[in-house]
């Protein structure tokens, strides 16, 4: 089984955010929020020796992730891959999960009234396409593979050169977005960018968002489409479909 | 007499991409990229050229039932190879943006009002044809100036020198690049010309001044970059701002402004006082060393450091790792340099360095360019001008541009003054004059001196407002334009801009519009080509390849020379100058009895309580063109106005707080919002450009941010070339609530 990985190099970011707006173009991002997105660490130090980094955030696809277990309809599962993806058909758009993200990685897309987030662009790579966000990279800051295939890039910058999570004493499960290049500025990133306290959302609001989710499922399209297709091939007859 | 030959000798060199002289003519067969992952089959992939900025970066196109689902990185494309900037990717919020100009308009209210009746192309074109007849008829072809930008504007160029006219500026020479490019040939015999050939990605010690790259993003120069740091080059940056780039250096410099001459002498004084620089290199290929020798004998780094602000011992280190790092250095030209109206001389003391470091032609440091055999479509003789161009007296600014690049600021300045004669009508084209070109003020008060003045616009830009009429130009994935033929790549190379849709609304291509206002101009015969693939045609056959396949892929690349020891005797001179060498002491400035060598100059420094105005790019904007697509607006909606915390203290000023800048002349900004930041120097504030749009047609732009053009109330004009020096403007940072 592969275990997938992102690297972020911030000897190489630039933090141009290119990745935000082709992954906002790739997924249909709304205005507002992001699949990953790009942040400035501020600066450090005295006049004029000074310390200044980019953060690239996003869905960290943690081995032990919070936001799974915090999703009332089953919408939020990990895949066989170890990827964290989020079945938009399940979702009842509660936030339970965006709450339970200590890494602010969830968004929920108001329009939809689904919940949204970086998948390492699953359905890309399905079509053996590499994720939108890597491809895009002018620096090739961002670095995508497989944990478990020693020979990539992924790996070495891992386990050879040491890149780093973002965790912290109370939050450790296991994030698979890794950061790499001068200590200082990896510090300085994960210093400004901690990992938050993962919270809970109110039962009220997990609870209206299932009533709807029910009731959409009571009188659903499903239900009346298939309804639709029987009396019509009542009416028809039975039709060979060409492809 | 002699200056006139000298002049004319040094332009047959400088202009356009195909007359580059002394440059290597690719030779070997086209390399095609492979065909890459189409994805989805039913979904469409087309192959063009971006321009959401000047760069023209490869891409993708993807279509389906003839609408664009997005756009990717072109990965065939040899220079961007599949990369996309933020601003690229969000090209599709450009085609799409709800107040784009949709149809012809006509004024029908004051100038700058913005009221307009909807006419139909034929009227359009017609008021055009009868207004520029009559212009011609009353005043010469001469009293109609155009203003054009881009490589696509050559249509417009031709059609309005088919008409007669000698009259054509556009801010990418005295606003932008002229003082290096005029530099860099009057060094190496050959303008820098864009994209920079500068070999970042090899180099092993890069110099930026001025240059912030990273907050200004070229995708490939990014790439370059990024690969270079990463392959462990060493970084010296020179800049007021601690900058992305800074962020990234061995070295930060911050050098207080207008002095990076001062500096530049200091580090040739090291090279050349403690024999650093690249002795066989300069013996073969370089004249003047003894001259420069003596020249830069009393530019110590003791004395540059009263100059600059920085440690003596730092200029040594500094031009040490340079000097070990021979000759792969890079110091990048820099791309906007109009800075302080000495710019070209600076540029000449970078050119010169790069030469003692032996680093011209050299690998890491900067590459040469490598011919390609162009088609030409030959045209009819144009038509003599009787009036010489209006926008420089006979003896003023020697080296300016001849061409369509010329002097913005000049035919306002004779449109507003009537002298050398008057100017009665202006054509924009894919310039924004009143956002690119500094006084502002001026230019209002020059329109409003004009008979008829027509804009060809995308969008409702500020501008479009004060036109008598406004044509509708089709969005870059709507339109065909001139192919990109790039030399200044280590695989030189022809890519193509094609329509990735149909044009929406009414609008239509520049090189259409352009092809039927020749008709109403009776001067077709400049435009003998059927339509865009007959004009690719003609331009691409002498180089064998193929339409469809240029046309799947987008771009074809050759093998290129980029490095002296690629080059043959067949490959022309390598240094394009008047001796054939590199020269370190200017012949063609010798001639014209100006400074043959760069000296130090000051700049005037801010009054007391004034802070020097400065400006550069953010990643997610090209200027003011950007500003109302809604994708980069939300990544970056206004432009905050920098401030050191040292200054921000002794003005008592917070981060955060909304401020309003005040300048020289009294010009205030609207209300913007401070940051305080530790890592500048407190003599400058610093923000980006191109905000602040005026014309509230933009519904998304209109009075986000501010305009640091509309502040710009002064000059400080290049003698040399005329380009406007525009570092030279001070303001007072004020509270908002007490202004």
């Amino acid at each position: 089984m592969p275990r997938y990985a992102m690297v972020i190099d911030q000897e190489r970011c630039v933090g141009c955010q290119s990745c935000t707006v082709a992954c906002k173009s790739e997924w249909d991002v709304p205005n507002g929020s992001a699949r990953t997105r790009v942040r400035n660490a501020g600066v450090r130090g005295d006049y004029p020796n000074f310390v200044s980094t980019f953060y690239v955030s996003q869905c960290n696809h943690c081995d032990h992730p919070t936001c799974v277990p915090a999703c009332p309809s089953g919408a939020t599962y990990q895949d066989g891959n170890g990827i964290v993806r989020v079945n938009k058909a399940l979702c009842i758009g509660c936030g339970s999960c965006v709450a339970a993200c200590p890494y602010g990685a969830r968004y929920i897309d108001a329009a939809k009234g689904v919940v949204d987030k970086c998948d390492f662009c699953a359905e890309r790579r399905e079509a053996g396409l590499e994720p939108a966000c890597t491809l895009t990279c002018p620096a090739n800051a961002k670095i995508f593979g497989d944990l478990e295939d020693t020979g990539s890039t992924v790996f070495n910058m891992v386990y050879r050169l040491g890149a780093q999570r973002t965790q912290s004493a109370e939050v450790r499960i296991g994030p698979n977005v890794y950061y790499a290049g001068r200590p200082e500025h990896v510090e300085m990133a994960a210093a400004a960018f901690p990992p938050g306290e993962p919270r809970t959302v109110a039962a009220g609001r997990v609870w209206s968002g299932f009533a709807k989710k029910v009731v959409y499922l009571a009188v659903g399209t499903t239900f009346l489409g298939q309804a639709v297709a029987f009396f019509h091939q009542l009416a028809t007859g039975e039709k060979q479909f060409d492809e | 007499m002699g200056n006139k030959l000298t002049r004319r000798q040094f332009f047959r060199n400088t202009t356009g991409t195909a007359a580059i002289v002394g440059t290597a003519i690719a030779t070997a067969s086209p390399q095609v990229h492979p065909p890459g992952l189409r994805g989805n089959t039913r979904v469409q992939q087309i192959a063009t050229n971006c321009e959401m900025c000047f760069w023209r970066c490869g891409v993708m196109a993807e279509v389906a039932d003839g609408k664009l689902l997005k756009l990717q990185g072109n990965p065939h494309h040899p220079l961007t190879k599949g990369k996309l900037c933020a601003r690229g990717n969000a090209g599709v919020a450009l085609l799409n943006d709800p107040d784009r100009l949709k149809y012809p308009q006509i004024r029908t209210g004051e100038r700058g009002e913005g009221k307009f009746r909807r006419v139909s192309w034929d009227e359009a074109l017609d008021f055009l044809g009868t207004k520029l007849k009559e212009l011609k008829q009353k005043h010469g072809p001469e009293s109609v100036a155009l203003f054009p930008h881009g490589v696509h504007s050559g249509f417009f160029a031709t059609l309005m020198k088919a008409y007669g006219t000698p009259n054509a500026a556009e801010p990418a020479f005295a606003q932008c690049r002229g003082p290096r490019d005029i530099g860099y040939q009057l060094t190496f015999g050959r303008p820098v010309n864009s994209p920079e050939p500068v070999d970042l990605e090899e180099s092993k010690c890069i110099v930026l001044i001025g240059s912030h790259i990273g907050e200004n993003v070229f995708t490939s120069q990014v790439t370059a970059f990024a690969e270079g740091l990463s392959k462990g080059a060493k970084l010296i940056v020179v800049d007021p701002r601690f900058s992305t780039a800074a962020s990234k250096a061995n070295y930060w410099l911050p050098i207080k402004p207008g002095t990076d001459t001062a500096l530049l002498l200091a580090w040739m004084n090291v090279l050349i006082t403690e024999k650093l620089y690249d002795e066989e290199y300069l013996d073969q290929y370089a004249s003047g060393f003894k001259e420069l020798e003596t020249h830069v004998g009393s530019y110590t780094p003791e004395w540059a450091a009263g100059m600059t602000d920085l440690p003596a011992a730092q200029i040594r280190e500094t031009a040490h790792l340079m000097a070990e790092a021979k000759p792969s250095v890079a110091i990048h030209p820099g791309r906007h340099v109009t800075w302080y109206g000495n710019d070209t001389q600076r540029a000449r003391a970078m050119a010169i360095l790069t030469a003692l470091l032996g680093a011209y032609g050299r690998k890491g440091g900067l590459f040469l360019p490598t011919k390609l055999a162009i088609g030409r479509i030959p045209l009819p003789q144009m038509p003599e001008s009787e009036k010489p161009r209006a926008d420089r007296e006979a003896n003023q600014y020697p080296l300016a541009s001849e061409e369509a690049h010329g002097l913005t600021q000049g035919l306002i300045n004779a449109t507003l003054t009537e002298k050398p004669y008057p100017i009665k009508g202006w054509i924009v084209y894919g310039q924004n004059i009143l956002e690119s070109i500094p006084t502002r003020q001026q230019t209002l008060a020059a329109i409003k001196k004009l008979d008829f003045m027509a804009v060809v616009d995308v969008l409702p830009m500020e501008q479009t407002r004060y036109a008598d009429l406004v044509l509708p130009e089709a969005t870059y994935l709507e339109r065909y334009d001139p192919p990109a033929i790039v030399t200044t790549s280590k695989r030189p190379f022809v890519s193509i801009r094609q329509p990735a849709v149909e044009a929406m609304h009414e609008s239509k291509p520049g090189w259409w519009i352009a092809k039927e206002a020749a008709k109403r101009l009776g001067v077709s015969d400049y435009f003998p080509w059927a339509d865009p693939d007959d004009h690719l045609r003609r331009l691409i056959s002498p180089l064998g390849i193929k339409m469809d396949e240029l046309k799947a892929l987008g771009a074809v690349s050759f093998d290129g020379k980029p490095y002296i020891e690629d080059r043959g005797e067949n490959d022309g001179p390598l240094f394009p100058t008047q001796s054939g060498k590199i020269e370190l002491v200017s012949s063609v400035l010798q001639d014209l009895k100006l400074d043959a060598l760069p000296k130090y100059e000051a700049v005037e420094a801010p009054p007391e309580g004034y802070l020097r105005l400065i400006y550069g790019r953010s990643p997610v904007h090209s200027f003011s063109r950007s500003e109302n697509n809604a994708w980069l607006d939300d990544l970056m909606a206004e432009n905050p106005v920098w401030i050191s915390s040292k200054a921000a203290e002794s003005f008592r000023l917070t981060d955060g707080q909304k401020v309003i800048l005040q300048n020289q002349d009294g010009v205030k900004s609207p209300a913007i919002t401070l940051k305080v930041t530790p890592a500048m120097r407190s003599d400058v504030v610093y923000t980006v450009h191109g905000f602040g749009a005026q014309g509230p047609s933009l519904k998304k732009a209109y009075q986000h941010g501010f305009s640091d053009t509309a502040l710009m109330t002064r000059i400080a004009v290049d003698q040399l070339m005329g380009a406007t020096g525009m570092r030279v403007n001070f303001v007072r940072v004020l509270p908002a609530e007490r202004a």
